[in-house]
Order: structure tokens, then C-alpha cells, then sequence
């Protein structure tokens, strides 16, 4: 009968003596960040300032995360924020001539207007994947995750990544930016237009030019710009001239 | 008959054999021909009497649109003392440019419709991919076939069944165009060739490209601004509007059909540019009938003359056996 008490009570006696151990140290805690608090903001002060210090390198090489895509603000000539503008065939990239979409909320018809769509911009180091059905039924790019589908010529086109092509990758060297978007691919009007630089084969044809930009390391306030030829197609030597900004979050 | 002379056909059938292999590579039909079966591949869903009614559909909604903007539209604005043209420079482009391209436009169309027959004869052939292996494998069986004749010949054989296959290989020859109608479908074909050379060159597609251009950015300027300013200077509610500018509204409302429509198309013309160049530069269609009609009935010929027996050697007197050898 005697062991059979001390058996009832001896679970009680752990869990009593359990919490009595981790009241005496969190009293411990608590009591040495009262008796040294100067410390202790040194000490998290220089936490912050190596998470600083540790966070700067990090934007440099490849970046990894998201490439948040700022709304476009051009009810003036003055354009910011992220835009698509298509020069004409044997056109130049200074001048032109820029197709006009009278479906753009721009002053300037010439820009088409970008807005983050679901993902809320680029992701790198993954693939935006169009779904599966990738036009309604009246030919507009439904794909949403990279920006809102954009309304160009009475049909929306829309963006994402082909899952052909390269992974889109964005490195940062100082404050410079260079890249590999070969798989930004444009659905408009039941077809699909390659629109990355450079082109999945590596070519770079007509006005395509380099995918370059600029960040913040600090910030992580980023601009990214590139032109890609239509190659084929019924858009054939268009040029698609792409400008995104907004602030690059590093992944997980 | 000497042995050499006796062998000149079947060394002339092999030439031919050898001509038939190499043909296709003289003519770069390997690349050529595949050239041409993607562009028969591209043009098929748009060379029907139905897609082409459609695209004339389209061309008549957007010239109503276009009338009914200089004739309702345009007034009203410059009543109100607007600079239409400066104002509203795509509609204006639209003005002044509609009728140039409604009559290329209506050209396309044109060629395409007297087309639709020729086009479904050359359709309707084996695939041009096909075309190259169309000479080299008759012509590697011609060739096999005279070179065993000849070696029959020189083992003292007569090769009697090599020249009967070798005739049989020559008929089918002669019959093949006629089975797969070559000689109708053929100069289909070049007429085809022949009616679509000037619409499919570079320059002619970016036109229609331009045109592309010139239209949606009108619909666009007339749907987002023509149209609601008239609207709202006369007073009406959209749906008034709609009503007061029927063609203008139609023009809208179809427009994004008319581009799903239309781009594949122009994007079919531009793909084919270089593949239709490839097809022009075949020697003529018309001709390919003869290509294997000639060769066969060669190859006929030349294997019933070496099938002919050796006529006797006449024996001349100096060689007739004596019996004034034994004497001596």
C-alpha cells in the first residue's frame, strides 16, 4: 500500500521540482537583464549591426527572392514604376517608333502600365508558370502571378515564365544588376511571345539588349531594364522594351 | 552485237538510277521540300471559303466603322472646333489610310480564295517531305537493278529477271504521277506558287503588320475617346451611344475576335516567308509529273533493247571447220 502512494505521488514531485527549476532560471534571466541593462542594449545593438553587416553581402552575387514590380505613375510625361513599351520593326530603342496602345491609362499611350500580380512581382531562382490553360476564350493571357494581365490592343496579354527556358536568375555585383530573363514569355491573342534576353538560345537578335540594372544594397531598392526582338510570329521584329522597379526581398 | 554494246542500256539505266539520287540533292529538295510541307501545314486552317467569308466579314465591319467616323463621328467634334486629326491622331490614321488598306487587304483575300482549289490539290499530295525519297529510292532500285544486269552479263547470265523487274520498275514509274493525280494537282500547285508570290515576301507582311497596328490603335482611340467625348457632347448614355454609332460599336465589340483572328494569320504569313521562297525555288511544279514520266519510260525502253537476244554472229568462211587440218 506504502509503494503504491509514493507511486501516485512521485509524478507530481517531478513536475513540481520540473517547474520550480525553470522558475529559478528564468528568474536567472530576468534578474541579469535587470542588473546589466546598458549591456544588454550593447549587446542587442551589436546583434543589429552585424544582422546589418551580415545582410549587406547578402545582396551581393545571385539574388534569390522576389522582385516586388512597383505600379507604373504616368499620368504625366514623367514615368515611374514598371512599364512595356513595343518599338516598331527597324525601329531604335532611343526613338522608335513606339506602337501606341489606346488601352494605356498613360499620358503617353506609348507606355503600357504594369501592376504586381499575385506573386507580387519576379521571382528568381524559381519558375512563374503560366497555368495550364493560358488564354480565355476570347484570346487574353490569363497568367496573373508576375503582374495583372496588361490591356493592349482591345486584348489582355499576360507574363510569365516558360518552363522551357532558363530559370531566371539576377545577379548583383555593387550596385549593378545583370541577368538571365530568357523565359519572360508574353500571351496575347492565343499566341506566345518569347520576350526575354537573352532569347532561350542564347542569341540575342535585333535591339534585344542585356537584362542590366541598378539596387540598393541598403534598401534593396532595385531597377531592371531590357529589350527583347519578337522573333516570328505575327509580331515579327517588334520589339518588347521592359522596365521594372520596385524593392527585392531576399527569399525565405 | 559486241559485249559493250550490249551493256550500253543497262549502263544507261543505271545513269538514270544514279540521275534520280542525285536530283534531290541538286535541287536541295531535303531542305526545300520539308520548307514547303510546313508552310502547306501553316496556311491549312485559313484556306477555306469559310475563314476567308470571316476575314472579308471583318473588312466590311471595320470599313462601316471607318464611314460612320467620318461621316457621324468626325462632324461632331469639329463643330465643336476640335483639331480632329491632332486630337486624335489614330482614328485620323485610320481616315486616311483605310482605303489603301482595304484594297491590299481585299487582295490578300482575293488570292486567297482563288486559291482554295489549288490549294487543297496540293494538299491532297503525298507530303512534301516525302518528295526528295520520292526520286532517291526509285533511283537506288534502278540503280541495284542495272548493276546486278550487268554483273549477270558479265557471269555469262542473260539476267532476264533483272531486266523484267527492272521494266516493271520503270512502269511504276510512269504510273506513280497518274495515281497520285500529279498532273492535275502539280500545276495546281504552281499556280498556287505563282498567285501567292506577291503577297508572301517581307515587305508585304509588315504592311499587313502596319495595318495591324493602324486599326487597334483606331479602335482603341475610338472606344476610349472618340466615342465618349461625341457621347457626352450629345447627351447620350452608353448604351444611347451604342445605338447612335452602330458600326463604331460593332468595330468595338468584335475587335478583340478580329485580332485572335487575324494575328495567327499574319503570324502564318510571316513564318512562311522564308519557307515559301524555298518552295518558289523548286524547279517548276508543273514539271515534277515529267520528272518521273521520262525517266520510267527510259528506263522501260532501254530494258526491253537489253532484253533482246543476240542476233547469231554470222560465220565468216575463213573460220568454218575443215577436215584439210587433220590431213596435214
Amino acid at each position: 500500500m506504502k509503494t503504491r502512494a509514493i507511486l501516485r505521488v512521485l509524478p507530481f514531485v517531478i513536475v513540481a521540482a520540473l517547474a520550480a527549476t525553470s522558475c529559478g532560471s528564468s528568474s536567472d534571466d530576468e534578474s541579469a537583464g535587470t542588473d546589466t541593462p546598458s549591456e544588454s542594449t550593447a549587446t542587442d545593438t551589436d546583434q543589429e549591426t552585424a544582422d546589418e553587416s551580415e545582410s549587406e553581402p547578402m545582396l551581393e552575387g545571385e539574388l534569390i527572392g522576389l522582385f516586388s514590380i512597383d505600379p507604373t505613375a504616368c499620368s504625366d510625361a514623367d514615368v515611374t514604376g514598371s512599364y512595356f513599351r513595343m518599338i516598331q520593326p527597324e525601329g531604335s530603342l532611343d526613338t522608335g517608333p513606339f506602337v501606341p496602345n489606346a488601352d494605356s491609362a498613360c499620358a503617353d499611350s506609348s507606355y503600357s502600365a504594369l501592376s504586381p500580380g499575385s506573386d507580387g512581382g519576379l521571382l528568381t531562382g524559381t519558375q512563374q508558370l503560366p497555368p495550364d490553360v493560358a488564354f480565355d476564350d476570347a484570346g487574353n493571357g490569363v497568367a496573373s502571378g508576375l503582374v495583372e494581365p496588361v490591356k493592349f490592343f482591345g486584348v489582355d496579354f499576360a507574363l510569365a515564365i516558360d518552363g522551357e527556358a532558363a530559370v531566371p536568375t539576377v545577379t548583383a555585383v555593387g550596385d549593378e544588376l545583370s541577368g538571365d530573363l530568357s523565359a519572360w514569355t508574353a500571351y496575347y491573342a492565343n499566341l506566345v511571345f518569347n520576350q526575354g534576353a537573352p532569347k532561350p538560345d542564347g542569341t540575342m537578335p535585333g535591339l534585344t539588349s542585356d537584362v542590366t540594372g541598378t539596387i540598393d544594397p541598403e534598401t534593396g531598392a532595385y531597377m531592371l531594364e531590357w529589350s527583347s526582338e519578337i522573333v516570328g510570329g505575327s509580331f515579327n521584329e517588334f520589339t518588347g522594351v521592359w522596365h521594372l522597379e520596385g524593392t527585392f526581398t531576399l527569399a525565405g | 552485237m559486241t559485249t559493250s554494246r550490249r551493256d550500253a542500256p543497262l549502263i544507261a539505266a543505271l545513269l538514270i538510277g544514279v540521275g534520280l539520287i542525285v536530283a534531290p540533292f541538286v535541287f536541295q529538295m531535303f531542305t526545300r521540300a520539308p520548307e514547303g510541307a510546313s508552310m502547306i501545314e501553316d496556311f491549312r486552317p485559313y484556306m477555306t471559303p469559310d475563314q476567308v467569308e470571316e476575314f472579308r466579314g471583318y473588312l466590311v465591319e471595320i470599313d462601316a466603322a471607318e464611314a460612320e467616323t467620318t461621316q457621324a463621328l468626325r462632324p461632331v467634334l469639329a463643330e465643336g472646333g476640335v483639331d480632329y486629326d491632332a486630337t486624335y491622331p489614330s482614328a485620323a490614321t485610320l481616315n486616311s489610310t483605310w482605303e489603301a488598306i482595304d484594297t491590299d487587304m481585299t487582295d490578300l483575300l482575293d488570292r486567297m480564295d482563288a486559291n482554295i482549289d489549288n490549294f487543297a490539290a496540293v494538299d491532297a499530295l503525298p507530303s512534301f517531305e516525302l518528295f526528295p525519297w520520292f526520286f532517291v529510292l526509285p533511283g537506288i532500285i534502278l540503280a541495284v537493278l542495272a548493276v546486278l544486269a550487268l554483273r549477270a552479263r558479265s557471269a555469262g547470265r542473260d539476267g532476264r529477271g533483272l531486266l523484267v523487274t527492272l521494266a516493271v520498275v520503270g512502269v511504276a514509274l510512269v504510273l506513280a504521277p497518274a495515281v497520285f493525280q500529279m498532273f492535275s494537282r502539280a500545276p495546281q500547285g504552281g499556280d498556287m506558287i505563282d498567285s501567292f508570290r506577291p503577297m508572301m515576301t517581307r515587305e508585304r507582311v509588315q504592311d499587313v503588320q502596319g495595318y495591324f497596328i493602324t486599326l487597334g490603335a483606331s479602335e482603341g482611340e475610338l472606344r476610349n475617346v472618340v466615342v465618349p467625348t461625341v457621347a457626352e457632347a450629345a447627351g447620350y448614355t452608353p448604351a444611347e451611344a451604342t445605338t447612335a454609332f452602330p458600326a463604331t460599336s460593332d468595330f468595338s465589340a468584335d475587335w478583340p475576335t478580329i485580332v485572335t483572328d487575324f494575328a495567327p494569320m499574319i503570324a502564318a504569313m510571316s513564318d512562311n516567308v522564308d519557307n515559301y521562297e524555298a518552295v518558289d525555288a523548286l524547279p517548276p511544279f508543273a514539271l515534277f509529273p515529267w520528272f518521273f514520266v521520262i525517266p520510267g519510260v527510259l528506263v522501260v525502253v532501254l530494258a526491253l533493247v537489253s532484253a533482246r537476244r543476240p542476233e547469231p554472229v554470222p560465220i565468216e568462211p575463213d573460220h568454218l571447220p575443215t577436215t584439210q587440218g587433220t590431213e596435214t
